[in-house]
């Protein structure tokens, strides 16, 4: 074997002996990176939410948050997700739409609940929601139309408002890539499915959503023409085909009745 | 050991600056390791009708460079997998890191330490590279 051979096998044994015996040290346990990275999205998340509620008043109503966690509960306790991380807020807008920030915030405007023909629809807008929130699409979409260096920067306060509100506005008004869409639809079908409740409903509201709103802003991610929403409610149809379930009721119909009513109002903070 | 002749003072700066190449990056603020290679491929073919001193050197500068490549393209890989991608910070991750931060930083003093004596015309035979580029050019040391 060549002279050149050995020194270089010799050269690549000292690079990864040298790799190995650093990679015994718990240098995440050391540095606390997981708690940074979770402190650092909190800060974010508590930024944006900001931004995104300034200008709308939130509905606190103890009546509505209630049936909405209600939901959120049965969808996460059936899928072994720690419900309590998801935070939910209705915020009095006539647009319908619904959408994720950093930290597991999950907005919701009172304009996509007018619009839902049933509790289990609404439950498909948030079994997909929640779909992108565990497989932590909004921070790779964040760093991809921001950048890292900005959200850092947001997140230790040292950014204006107005940054903030166009990461809001990135957030409320911008779709996801065709990826994340399917994987969040694919994600959806599963959490439905598995807390018994039909999947179709999911496919039914985007398919009536991109017929009936047509002249709705092609950029909300629940009608974005990319991937287009006709295409996407026939995936779910098929998705749907592969999973088991015995569809069982989301709210009773007062509980539905109550909920529409009193998102259609604005009360005072709890 | 000593190169086959005394290189003169023209030859020394032309070999010494063929390691000053890989310091382009650094100096122009690029975080890409294909800089470095780059910027050493263009003197290194820039200069194949030099002495054998000059090229003996430019070779040896070249090689260097594209396993630093190889060791730091897959660093910035990994990196980008876990900003934009699914992979997490894990130890395997620091760990490389730290490793191939001490290997530049190992790199930059020798190739510092290289360009200097070679500057004043002595011949420095790196471990491995000297090794590899005497094979490729075939011996030229008595």
């Amino acid at each position: 074997m060549s002279k050149a051979l050995l020194q270089f096998l010799a050269l690549a044994g000292c690079f990864f002996a040298l790799w190995y015996s650093l990679s015994r040290f718990d240098f995440v346990k050391k540095f606390h990176v997981e708690e940074v990275t979770r402190e650092e999205e909190h800060k974010l998340g508590d930024v944006v939410l900001e931004a995104a509620c300034s200008g709308h008043e939130e509905i606190r109503s103890d009546t509505v948050l209630d049936c909405l966690n209600s939901i959120k509960h049965r969808l996460c306790a059936a899928n072994g997700i720690a419900d309590s991380t998801i935070k939910i807020h209705l915020i009095k807008d006539d647009d319908i739409n619904a959408f994720s920030l950093p930290d597991n915030h999950l907005l919701i405007y009172s304009g996509l609940i007018d619009y839902c023909k049933s509790p289990e629809e609404l439950a498909g807008v948030m079994a997909h929601e929640i779909g992108h929130i565990e497989a932590k699409h909004v921070m790779k979409k964040l760093v991809k139309d921001v950048g890292l260096a900005m959200l850092a920067t947001l997140a230790g306060g040292q950014a204006g408002g107005e940054i903030a509100r166009q990461v809001a506005q990135t957030l409320s008004s911008t779709a996801f890539d065709r990826e994340q869409e399917s994987e969040a639809d694919a994600a959806a079908v599963h959490i439905l499915a598995k807390a018994n409740i039909d999947p179709r409903c999911l496919a039914d509201f985007l398919f009536r959503l991109s017929q009936e709103k047509a002249d709705m802003p092609k950029s909300f991610e629940l009608i974005s023409d990319h991937p287009n929403s006709k295409d996407r409610s026939a995936e779910i149809l098929e998705l749907r085909k592969k999973e088991h379930y015995a569809a069982q009721q989301v709210l009773n119909d007062d509980e539905w009745k109550t909920l529409k009513g009193d998102a259609e109002s604005v009360d005072l903070p709890r | 050991m000593a190169f086959s002749y005394s290189p003169d003072e023209y030859e020394s700066e032309r070999a010494s600056n063929s390691y000053l190449m890989s310091m382009v990056a650094i100096m122009a603020g690029l975080p890409l390791p294909i800089v470095n290679l780059l910027a050493t491929a263009i003197f290194y073919f820039g200069n194949r009708k030099a002495s054998t001193f000059v090229r003996w050197h430019c070779t040896q500068a070249l090689l260097i460079q594209a396993l630093t490549l190889v060791m730091n393209a897959a660093g910035l890989y990994w990196t980008l997998s876990i900003i934009f991608g699914d992979n997490t910070i894990t130890n395997g991750y620091i760990s490389y890191l730290i490793t191939i931060v001490s290997f530049n930083i190992i790199e930059f003093i020798a190739t510092i330490y290289t360009a200097m004596q070679t500057r004043k015309g002595k011949h420095v035979e790196w471990w491995f590279f000297g090794t590899l580029t005497n094979e490729i050019m075939g011996s030229l040391v008595r």
